[in-house]
């Protein structure tokens, strides 16, 4: 039996896109647990864990975000075809090889057919990941992304989400990275997913820096200290060539972000000035009342079609 | 005299930008170095430096980057008078304090009177936030600085006998903060003064990153205990390193993010204008529109 659950901090989200996706994707014994979010989104999906370890039966665990719609009827086939290899404990349809940090799209992304619709901007949508180039999926990777996980029944028993990470982000290399070290597999399947989200990616990026930072300090613990330094990293050679390292690359993906952005500006700014050339015309201002009247035409019909319809 | 001096990669760029300004500046007497860079701009500048020395009546040497464009025709009045204070070293019209790195915009920007002039996507102004005085925001002011930017560095007779730019530093980058901390670390003031230039640049920081990072490295290296604030952060070196990491992925995110809102708002305005042009009402007023470019180029 393959259950789903969903974590559920925003109802309206859950209803239009989470759960339209779980009911494409379960099939006639799929249990669906749909919980209420609590304080932490680790605490949350624990919860989920710990209900779906109940059942024997458990073939798989897929854990999604309010905001990501399972568009893949195939998805329980591709999930059991993946785990016929008893050493996969997460799948996902997105991640990455070469991750650093909960940054895992910074490392070289492998991506199912994974959609990113917006609302902003009058809406549309893009391939998600399209700022990199990424690989297909399936692929075995480090980390997947925390939109859509799916877990094996060793997993669900054997694996937290970690507590002591309360910030809401990281959660996902955080688990893969307790997978690994446990000697397990992290892959990504080709599935059909569809991810809402704001074209901001992150919307409060402080909390996010603090995230990284809370897990690049968990899982150092676990590496050989690169400072060189017994005492904490205060004095090592190679500690303080890592800081400066690391300060200048900050500095430089500012200025990079910075004068970017000014090109955008740019390049905004010739289109739509073409935009006001155009509506600004003599032409263009004379006839606005036609197309007012057509507007009007549209809307009447179209409330007419409405009318039928519920009728 | 005020001597004037440039490193010259691009012949047609310096004509365009630097020799332009440099005209409108020089007085009748002023000499101007124009010569092909020698390597690296800190050889090229310790070269002028060179030859600015060997006259007795210099009151100045300045060196412009060949894609900057002195636009003020009193610039020799104004330079003389920062310089009337014997401890004044440098002059420019961008600077900073609170300058921890090469990064010099990263502390706290007093003065930035220049325009930044690009060529890119159709080209375009974009004044610095002192171009204008009269609108310029409330910590704006001219004085001292810790740094300034290169694109622009006034000289004094003291500096030109006694100060070289570090010939170690790299091609390009870092060598205006390197510079400023030597001529304040031999007790000369550097200071901004209200004169304004156009900097003719892509919008683009830099072609390739690496040998920024690494003058960004080396200068911090340099100068960290020396001069207060310079290489120092909060912090052990892994806070520091493990901060740093996350800020700059989130700056990378935040590039991505921008990339993604850029392309949404291309859509949108192609697909209004696509809607607009292709509307009975554009293609009905298509006479009237062709009958007024006749009547614009008859005129």
């Amino acid at each position: 039996m393959i259950a789903f659950g969903c974590s559920v901090s925003e109802p309206d989200a859950y209803l239009r896109y989470a759960g339209p996706g779980l009911r494409l994707a379960a099939e006639p014994d799929s249990q669906l647990l749909i919980l209420a979010a609590m304080d932490t989104l680790a605490r949350s999906y624990n919860l989920l864990l710990d209900a779906a370890g109940q059942r024997d039966d458990l073939e798989a665990l897929v854990i999604v975000h309010p905001h990501a719609e399972i568009a893949d009827r195939e998805l329980a086939s591709k999930l059991r075809r993946a785990l016929v290899d008893p050493d996969v404990a997460v799948i996902g349809c997105a991640g990455a090889t070469g991750v650093g940090s909960i940054a895992w799209w910074e490392g070289q992304v492998s991506c199912g057919k994974v959609t990113s619709v917006y609302t902003d901007f009058g809406g549309g949508s893009f391939p998600a990941f399209s700022w990199t180039t990424p690989g297909p999926a399936p692929a075995e990777v480090e980390a997947v992304d925390g939109f859509l996980l799916a877990l094996s029944p060793w997993a669900v028993r054997n694996l937290r989400f970690d507590e002591q990470l309360p910030l809401g982000h990281g959660y996902d290399v955080d688990l893969c990275r307790q997978a690994r070290a446990a000697g397990r597999k992290v892959l990504t399947a080709d599935l059909r997913v569809r991810e809402h989200r704001s074209l901001d990616i992150v919307s409060d990026r402080e909390l996010w820096v603090e995230s990284h930072i809370a897990v690049a300090r968990k899982w150092r613990a676990t590496l050989p200290d690169p400072t060189g330094a017994e005492d904490g990293g205060q004095a090592g050679e190679a500690g303080r060539l890592w800081a400066r390292r690391a300060e200048a690359e900050r500095e430089c993906a500012r200025a990079v972000t910075y004068f970017r952005q000014l090109g955008y500006e740019a390049r905004l700014a010739g289109l739509e000035q073409s935009l006001r050339d155009v509506t600004s015309t003599p032409g263009w201002r004379l006839t606005e009342p036609l197309r007012r009247i057509n507007k009007w035409r549209r809307d009447r019909a179209q409330a007419g079609d409405v009318d039928r319809l519920s009728a | 005299m005020i001597g004037f001096g440039c490193a010259i990669t691009k012949p047609e760029v310096y004509r365009a930008a630097a020799e332009v300004g440099i005209g409108r500046a020089a007085e009748p007497d002023s000499e101007v170095w124009a010569q092909a860079s020698i390597g690296s701009i800190c050889a090229s500048y310790n070269a002028l430096i060179e030859r600015a020395a060997q006259r007795d009546d210099l009151e100045a040497l300045v060196l412009v980057h060949q894609d900057t464009e002195i636009v003020d025709h009193d610039f020799c009045r104004r330079i003389r008078a920062s310089l009337g204070d014997p401890d004044v070293g440098l002059v420019g019209c961008v600077g900073a304090v609170g300058v921890r790195s090469i990064a010099w915009w990263e502390g706290s920007v007093s003065a930035a009177s220049f325009m930044h002039r690009y060529e890119d996507h159709g080209g375009g102004d974009l004044p610095a936030f002192s171009w204008a005085w009269g609108d310029a925001p409330p910590y704006a002011r001219t004085g001292e600085v810790d740094t300034l930017d290169g694109f622009l560095l006034v000289l004094a007779p003291w500096v030109v006998r006694n100060v070289r730019f570090d010939e170690s530093l790299g091609q390009f980058h870092g060598y205006d903060l390197d510079f400023c901390l030597q001529v304040r670390a031999a007790g000369r003031k550097v200071v901004t003064s209200e004169f304004r230039a156009v900097h003719h640049h892509s919008l683009q920081p830099f072609d390739d990153p690496e040998p920024w990072i690494d003058a960004h490295i080396k200068v911090a290296e340099k100068w960290d205990g020396v001069l207060p604030g310079i290489g120092q952060g909060a912090g052990t070196w892994e806070e520091r390193a493990l901060r740093a990491e996350a800020v700059r992925d989130a700056a990378r995110l935040l590039d991505h993010a921008n990339g993604l809102r850029f392309e949404a708002r291309v859509r949108e305005l192609e697909g209004a204008l696509a809607e607009t042009t292709s509307s009975i009402s554009w293609k009905v007023t298509a006479p009237l529109r062709l009958w007024q470019r006749r009547r614009a180029r008859a005129r």
